[in-house]
């Protein structure tokens, strides 16, 4: 199938090195400590920081910091076939371990400790790369709940089909079965906290060069370069909200 | 699941008392309604049920996401959703046999006796402060009055032909506009002390001593009743409660159609 038209366009209309749309909303979840809503092209999920607040299951209590919780969960009209079992299953446990490792590496856990920090990630469209909006929708629900961060934590995907590597792949582009990697970055320290490739086994076995390792450090370049502009505009909305919070307050 | 101190209780208590509420509003008064629309009921070509052939089905699904509280992960919201989406099963469908449904099934067949639509709602609670049903039910017809029902043909089937599923050709063109003006809207009044109000929150809720849902249609006609909470009611104060839900749920009408008329504007603008 053709991924990438000989005029260099995809099936959606980008060109290969594109992002999809980026729509942010802080604040959407008045109950809860932070909340954000994450929009990457179709994908958009919810994702809410209840914390830091006491531990509820005492024997899970760290004495010197923070405990982080999270749950990922997909809503069952998120995909195009109704999901019937919308939490538990494998895949939503293994990306809320994901998730947790990630923003346990960038909050200033030791600030707060014997206490716990919930963040839920809700999906209520999928169209690939839900992965990384969930990771930029709890970098901006954090932020929002006022929890110290040692940077903003962005994520973005990027794969390899048709010869071209591609950034932030939809859900077409991603179930094509070429090599792609999900990266999770902190922009400012320039460190990859996340970096989880998907490289399906006969891909590498037809090409007859097996998987370059150039070509794979040129996707996780261009994934890694996908990061840093989902940082500036998260920077652009953190700032505006910020403003806005200032200008309510009457300063 | 909130909190209190006597303190507060008694200034909810003593302010519902004197027709006034935390929030300024009067005992008869709705928080302001937002409605955007944009989530779909999906909807799949199934087999209507035998004992009403010429009808189509219709499930509801509600899911309390851990969003809403912390205590809805993994499977703490399951108690909730179940006894929300029954709540608005009985609401909106009516009885098992389908009888006195609010929502019009016969539109939903097809084929008589063989082929319908099977439309799923799914209902996603994403942040909670007391109230659910109500905005539920006015969720429900706010996406139903956005849901297309794909015109389909049914293709010439051979009498002989002794297979169960006639052809049937989908178009992915045209879009039938689902009939809203008939799905009824669900009042709850709950009773604090000796009054009932409207649209309570989370805080006035932890208060009551019983609530009563009521679903009502333009006409005036009540599709449904669930009553909640451990304490008795006297038939006359249910009489009463049913009488003043049927005149809120007018003002709740107009302004839920009006919203949902809003919406569905500035969906075609952009």
């Amino acid at each position: 199938m053709e991924f990438v038209s000989p005029e260099g366009l995809r099936l959606d209309g980008r060109r290969p090195l594109e992002m999809r749309q980026l729509r942010a909303e802080i604040g959407s979840i008045s109950k809860a400590d932070g909340s954000a809503v994450f929009e990457m092209g179709n994908t958009k999920v919810i994702a809410a920081v209840y914390g830091p607040r006491e531990v509820e299951n005492k024997s899970q209590q760290i004495s010197d910091k923070a405990l982080v919780r999270c749950e990922y969960t997909m809503a069952n009209f998120s995909t195009g076939d109704r999901v019937r079992k919308p939490k538990g299953d494998r895949r939503s446990t293994e990306i809320s371990m994901v998730i947790r490792q990630t923003m346990e590496s960038c909050i200033l856990l030791e600030k707060f400790p014997q206490s716990q920090i919930d963040i839920f990630v809700q999906v209520l469209q999928a169209d690939g790369g839900t992965r990384s909006a969930c990771i930029n929708a709890a970098t901006l629900a954090l932020a929002d709940a006022g929890i110290p961060m040692r940077d903003l934590v962005t994520s973005c995907s990027a794969g390899y089909l048709n010869s071209t590597p591609l950034l932030d792949l939809n859900y077409v582009e991603d179930s094509a079965g070429g090599p792609d990697v999900t990266v999770g970055l902190l922009p400012k320290m320039d460190k990859v906290t996340l970096l989880q490739p998907d490289v399906a086994l006969p891909e590498i076995m037809q090409m007859d060069s097996k998987l370059p390792i150039d070509i794979f450090e040129n996707v996780m370049q261009l994934a890694i370069e996908g990061c840093k502009a989902v940082a500036i505009y998260i920077r652009e909305i953190l700032l505006e909200n910020t403003k806005q919070l200032e200008y309510r307050r009457g300063k | 699941m909130v909190g209190l101190s006597i303190g507060e209780t008694n200034f909810i208590r003593g302010g519902i008392a004197q027709d006034l509420r935390c929030d300024g509003r009067k005992r008869l008064s709705y928080r302001p309604i937002n409605v955007e629309t944009g989530v779909i009921p999906q909807a799949e070509l199934g087999r209507p049920s035998s004992s009403r052939p010429d009808h189509g089905k219709v499930s509801i699904h509600v899911d309390c996401s851990a969003t809403a509280a912390p205590m809805y992960q993994g499977k703490g919201g399951e108690e909730l959703s179940s006894e929300l989406a029954l709540a608005l099963q009985r609401g909106l469908l009516g009885s098992k046999s389908g009888a006195g449904a609010g929502i019009d099934l016969s539109s939903l067949c097809i084929v008589e006796g063989k082929t319908c639509w099977d439309l799923y709602i799914d209902c996603l609670v994403l942040s909670s402060d007391g109230n659910l049903l109500d905005a539920l039910g006015a969720g429900i017809k706010a996406a139903l009055s956005d849901t297309g029902v794909p015109r389909v043909q049914v293709m010439a089937a051979d009498a002989s032909s002794s297979s169960d599923q006639p052809e049937i050709d989908v178009s992915d063109e045209e879009f039938l506009q689902f009939d809203t003006s008939a799905v009824p809207v669900i009042i709850t009044l709950t009773k604090v002390g000796r009054h009932y109000i409207v649209d309570a929150t989370a805080e006035e809720e932890s208060q009551m001593s019983s609530a009563i849902s009521i679903s009502v249609n333009r006409q005036g006609h009540i599709c449904g009743l669930t009553k909640r909470g451990g304490a008795g009611l006297d038939p006359s104060i249910i009489h009463d409660m049913i009488s003043v839900a049927k005149h809120v749920s007018e003002q709740f009408l107009n302004k839920l159609d009006s919203e949902i008329a809003a919406a569905q504007a500035r969906q075609e603008e952009s």
